[in-house]
C-alpha cells in the first residue's frame, strides 16, 4: 500500500521537496501550481515498489537551469514526447514513472507526467535529495547506464541520447539546454521496477510528505531548538545572515556559482558559515566542520520557518540553519564520494548526523 | 626565550615586518609571538604551538572556507597569531571569526621572509645583533665625509629614525626628537657621560624607546639616539651595539667639522684684526673682497658679547642666523668672548633708517638670548673702511656699559645717548655703584668729610689751595685730609687711572 496524495497534502508536499532540495532543487511555484490544477479533487497514490510488480518504470525529471522556468514555461506536452521518444528508442512501453530527484520542482514533475499519461507513480528515486549533477544519479554511481534516454523542450523539440557515459550524457543535456529553451524533460530508459529501484532511493517523496506535515504542524513562533526537534534534525544555528558573497568557477564543462554565506548566531556569538554551489553544501560552526552533503543543510526564515534558497539568500535575513539527516543510500562508503564535500571539491571529509 | 618575544605591535613596527599587514580586526598591542613555524599549505593540522606565529605559504583565496577551518585549528593549537600569503581582505566569517577567538590574522606578500625575521628575533638574536653591526660597519665605509651622510646610513641600516642629540636634547643633526621625548632623554642621561658608559635606554610612556650612546670627542658632548617604536628585545639588545659602531664615527665628522669652523673664524679674526689698525692694505682689501665683506660704504658697528663659557666658534651660525631672520646682512666675525658685527649701506642712511636699523638689531638680540645669555652694542654710522675699525670701537664701548644695564635690556646704541652721557650714565649704573662704593668705603665714616674733600680735590685739579677754598678750611687741614684719604686708601693719587677711578666713584650718588 502507497501514499495518497489529495489536494489537502500538496502545501505539505511542496515544503517537503523543497527541504529535501537543501537550499536547491528549483522553485516550485510553478509545477506546485500545475499539480494543484491536475489534481483536483482527485488522488494520487505513491506506490511502493514491491506493489507494482512487473512495471517498466522511466525516471522522469527536468533538467537544465530551473530559473528559466518562470520565463520559458512549460508547453504541456514535454514530459509525453519525452517519453514516447524513449520507448520508442527502446521498443519497451513505459508502464510506470518514479522521479530522477525526489525534490524541489523534479519532486512535483513526475506526478504531473503520471496524471497527464494516466500512468503510476513509484516513490523511489536516483537521489534523495538535490544534487547537481548526472554522475550523481544513484544508477550511475551503482553501475546502471544512464541511456539511452529522450529529451524533450517546450517547443517540442527531442533528441534520443544513447552509447554514453554520464559524463558525456551531461555533456550533450547541457549543450541541448543551453541551445534550446534552457531546460527540458529528461526521460531515462524504462525498466523493470524491481531492478530500478534496487539502485535507486526509496520513500523520498513520502519522507518529503512527513517533513511537510511536521512543519506545517509548528506552532507559529515555535522556538528554533523545537524546530529542529519536530523536522528531525540538529540546530546549527540561528541568527542574521552577515554576509553572502557568491563567485563563478570554472569546473571543467560545468560552472556553477560557489559562494558561502555567513551567520552569526544570536545566543552564543559563534561564527556560523555556509558553503554553497547549488545547494547548501558545508556548515562549519567556528571554523569547524559541523554538517556536509549528503545530510540535508536546510536555511528557514525564522519569524514565518519558511525554507530559504541558495539564490535567494541576502544579508540581513534572520534565519535557522538546520541539518537534517540525508538519504540512507548515500551513506555507504563507496557511494558517498560521489556526493559528500570532496565531490564539490570541498576538501573535508563528510560531516554526517547520527544515523536515525 | 619567552623575554625575546615581541609583542605583535613590536613586530607590526619592525623594519623587518614592514609589508605585513593586519587582515583581520585591529590589534592593541596583540599576544606575545614566541616564534614562527611555517606550514605549506592552509590545510595543515597545527600542533601544539604555544604563542607562536603559524605562517602559511600557500593561501591564494583569503575568503575560502578552509582559512576559517585554519583559523578554527591554529586558535585551538595555541597559535599566537596568523600569518597568511597575500594582503588580500578575509571573508566576513574569517573576520568575525578571528575577532571571536581572538586570534589576530596577518597577511604578507612574502611570508617567508616575515617568518625568517620573526624566528631570528626570538630565536637569535645574536644573529639580528652582529648582522646589523656587519651591515653598519660596511655602510659606513661607504658613507661620505658629511655627518647627516652618517646618520642616513645609519637610520638605513637600522630602519629607523637616527638623531644627534645636544645635552639639553636639541636635535644636531638627523631627525628631530617630540618634546616630550626630548624631556624624557635629558631626565635620564648624565650631565658629564662617560666615554666608556653603557648605551642609556629610555621607555617612553608611548611604549617607544630610546637608546642613546655618548660621542665624546672635540667639542661639547652629544648623543646619537635612536628612537625604536616599539620593543622588539632582540632589536633593543643590538641597537646599542650598532650606535657603538656608528659614535665615534660621527665623532670623528664632529672634529672634522670643528677643525674647518675653527679655521674660517681665525680667518675672518685675524682680518678683521687687520682692519681695526688703520688703513687696509691692497692684500688685506683682497681678503676681504674673497670673504665677501664690503669695506667702502656706510658701516654700523655690533657688539655682541657672551656672558660665561660659549663656543664662540661653534655659537657664530646661530648668530648669523638670527640676522638672517631679521633680514639683515651682516658680517659676523668671532672676537674674544663674543662676536664682532656690522651692517654695511651704500649711502648714509638717514636718522630714521638709522633709528629702523636699531630696532632690527634690537630684534636680532632678542632672538639671540634665547639660546646664548648675550649683550648688545651699537655703534655710531661710520664710512670708509677706517670707519669699521670706528663704529666697532664704539660699539664695543657701548657693549661694555650695556652689560650692565638691565634696565635697558642690555641693549645700548651710541647714537641715542652720546658717549659722555653714556659714560656718566655708567656711574649710575647698578655695576659701578657697589664697586663705587666699595672704593671709597675705607674713607666713608672718617672724621673730617674725607669723601667730599676727595672731591673737591679731583674737580679742583689736585690743588690743596683751591681745596682749601672751596671747603672753607686751612690749607694744611686739606693737605692732612688728602694724605690720610692716601693712606687708608692705599693709593697714589699722582697715578691717573687710580686717579681716574676715584673721580668716578665720588660721582655717584653723594646720598648712597
Amino acid at each position: 500500500m502507497g501514499t495518497v496524495i489529495r489536494e489537502q497534502d500538496l502545501g505539505a508536499l511542496v515544503v517537503g521537496v523543497t527541504l529535501l532540495g537543501s537550499g536547491g532543487g528549483g522553485d516550485t511555484g510553478a509545477f506546485g501550481r500545475m499539480l494543484r490544477r491536475r489534481l483536483g479533487a482527485g488522488e494520487l497514490v505513491l506506490r511502493d515498489a514491491a506493489d507494482v510488480a512487473g512495471v517498466s518504470v522511466s525516471p522522469i525529471g527536468v533538467v537544465g537551469a530551473t530559473s528559466v522556468l518562470m520565463e520559458k514555461l512549460p508547453g504541456g506536452g514535454e514530459f509525453d514526447a519525452a517519453v514516447r521518444a524513449v520507448s520508442r528508442w527502446t521498443g519497451t512501453e513505459v508502464t510506470g514513472l518514479m522521479s530522477l530527484e525526489a525534490d524541489g520542482l523534479n519532486g512535483l514533475t513526475p506526478l504531473i507526467a503520471a496524471l497527464d499519461l494516466g500512468l503510476p507513480v513509484v516513490d523511489a528515486d536516483l537521489m534523495g535529495r538535490a544534487l547537481p549533477r548526472l554522475d550523481q544519479f544513484s544508477w550511475a554511481v551503482a553501475g546502471r547506464s544512464l541511456t539511452p534516454c529522450a529529451l524533450s523542450e517546450p517547443s517540442g523539440q527531442v533528441i534520443v541520447v544513447d552509447n554514453v557515459d554520464a559524463a558525456g550524457l551531461e555533456r550533450a543535456v547541457r549543450s541541448f539546454v543551453a541551445h534550446t529553451g534552457g531546460w527540458a524533460v529528461l526521460a531515462l530508459a524504462p525498466t523493470p521496477v524491481e531492478a530500478a529501484a534496487a539502485d535507486a532511493v526509496q520513500g523520498s517523496l513520502t519522507r518529503a510528505l512527513a517533513l511537510g506535515r511536521a512543519h506545517a504542524a509548528l506552532e507559529p513562533g515555535a522556538t528554533p531548538a523545537v524546530v529542529a526537534e519536530d523536522l528531525g534534525g540538529r540546530l546549527l544555528g540561528t541568527g542574521r545572515v552577515e554576509e553572502v558573497a557568491r563567485h563563478l568557477i570554472g569546473d571543467g564543462g560545468a560552472a556553477f556559482g560557489r559562494g558561502s554565506v555567513c551567520v552569526v548566531d544570536a545566543g552564543s556569538r559563534a561564527v556560523i558559515r555556509i558553503e554553497t554551489e547549488n545547494e547548501y553544501l558545508l556548515a562549519l560552526v567556528d571554523g569547524t566542520p559541523v554538517a556536509t552533503t549528503p545530510d540535508l543543510l536546510c536555511v528557514l526564515d525564522r519569524r514565518t520557518l519558511q525554507p530559504i534558497a541558495v539564490d535567494a539568500i541576502r544579508s540581513g535575513d534572520e534565519i535557522l540553519v538546520l541539518a537534517l539527516p540525508g538519504p540512507a543510500w548515500w551513506r555507504r562508503a563507496d557511494r558517498i564520494t560521489h556526493v559528500g564535500p570532496q565531490a564539490f571539491g570541498l576538501a573535508c571529509a563528510p560531516q554526517l548526523l547520527e544515523a536515525s | 626565550m619567552r623575554d625575546l618575544a615581541p609583542s605583535l605591535a613590536a613586530m607590526l613596527s619592525s623594519p623587518g615586518w614592514s609589508d605585513v599587514v593586519v587582515l583581520s580586526a585591529a590589534v592593541d598591542d596583540g599576544p606575545r609571538l614566541t616564534g614562527s613555524r611555517v606550514s605549506l599549505e592552509v590545510s595543515s593540522h597545527p600542533e601544539s604551538l604555544d604563542g607562536q606565529l603559524l605562517v602559511v605559504l600557500l593561501a591564494d583565496d583569503h575568503t575560502d572556507w578552509r582559512i576559517d577551518a585554519l583559523i578554527s585549528r591554529a586558535s585551538a593549537a595555541g597559535a599566537g597569531a596568523l600569518l597568511l600569503a597575500g594582503v588580500e581582505p578575509l571573508g566576513r566569517g574569517a573576520q568575525l571569526l578571528a575577532e571571536r577567538l581572538q586570534l589576530p590574522v596577518l597577511g604578507c606578500s612574502d611570508p617567508l621572509a616575515a617568518h625568517e625575521y620573526l624566528r631570528r628575533v626570538t630565536a637569535e638574536p645574536e644573529v639580528v645583533r652582529s648582522e646589523l653591526v656587519l651591515r653598519a660597519v660596511a655602510a659606513l665605509r661607504r658613507a661620505s665625509d658629511d655627518l647627516t651622510s652618517v646618520l642616513r646610513t645609519t637610520s638605513d641600516v637600522l630602519e629607523r629614525p637616527v638623531t644627534l642629540a645636544g645635552t639639553d636634547g636639541g636635535t644636531l643633526a638627523g631627525e628631530p626628537l617630540e618634546a616630550d621625548e626630548r624631556t624624557a632623554l635629558v631626565g635620564a642621561l648624565p650631565r658629564v657621560p662617560v666615554a666608556w658608559a653603557a648605551p642609556y635606554r629610555v621607555d617612553l610612556p608611548s611604549g617607544a624607546v630610546l637608546i642613546a650612546v655618548a660621542v665624546v670627542g672635540v667639542g661639547p658632548v652629544c648623543w646619537l639616539v635612536a628612537r625604536l617604536p616599539r620593543v622588539v628585545p632582540a632589536e633593543v639588545a643590538a641597537v646599542p651595539d650598532v650606535l657603538s659602531v656608528v659614535a665615534p664615527a660621527v665623532g670623528e665628522r664632529l672634529a672634522l667639522r670643528r677643525l674647518e669652523l675653527e679655521r674660517d673664524a681665525r680667518q675672518r679674526t685675524s682680518l678683521l684684526g687687520e682692519l681695526l689698525h688703520g688703513e687696509p692694505s691692497e692684500a688685506t682689501r683682497r681678503r676681504a673682497v674673497d670673504l665677501g665683506w664690503q669695506l667702502d660704504g656706510w658701516h654700523t658697528g655690533i657688539r655682541i658679547g657672551a656672558e660665561g663659557q660659549v663656543d664662540v666658534a661653534g655659537r657664530r651660525t646661530d648668530v648669523v642666523e638670527a640676522f638672517d631672520a631679521e633680514g639683515l646682512r651682516a658680517v659676523v666675525v668671532e672676537q674674544g668672548d663674543g662676536w664682532s658685527a656690522w651692517v654695511t649701506a651704500v649711502r648714509e642712511p638717514t636718522a630714521t633708517e638709522v633709528q629702523q636699523q636699531a630696532a632690527v638689531i634690537r630684534r636680532v638680540h632678542r632672538r639671540l638670548v634665547q639660546t646664548v645669555d648675550a649683550y648688545v652694542g651699537v655703534g655710531r654710522v661710520q664710512p670708509g673702511p677706517s670707519g669699521i675699525a670706528t663704529t666697532l670701537a664704539e660699539a664695543g664701548d657701548a657693549a661694555g656699559l650695556a652689560r650692565g644695564r638691565a634696565e635697558t635690556g642690555r641693549f645700548l646704541h651710541v647714537d641715542r645717548l652720546g658717549l659722555a652721557q653714556l659714560l656718566l650714565a655708567w656711574t649710575r649704573t647698578d655695576t659701578f655703584q657697589p664697586a663705587a662704593q666699595a672704593l671709597l668705603a675705607p674713607i666713608k665714616d672718617q672724621p673730617g668729610d674725607l669723601v667730599t674733600t676727595l672731591a673737591v680735590y679731583l674737580d679742583t685739579e689736585s690743588s690743596l689751595a683751591e681745596t682749601a677754598a672751596v671747603l672753607g678750611i686751612h690749607r694744611n687741614t686739606a693737605a692732612a685730609r688728602i694724605s690720610k684719604i692716601q693712606h687708608l686708601l692705599g693709593v697714589d693719587l699722582t697715578n691717573p687711572d687710580e686717579r681716574l677711578a676715584l673721580h668716578l666713584a665720588s660721582r655717584t650718588s653723594p646720598t648712597e
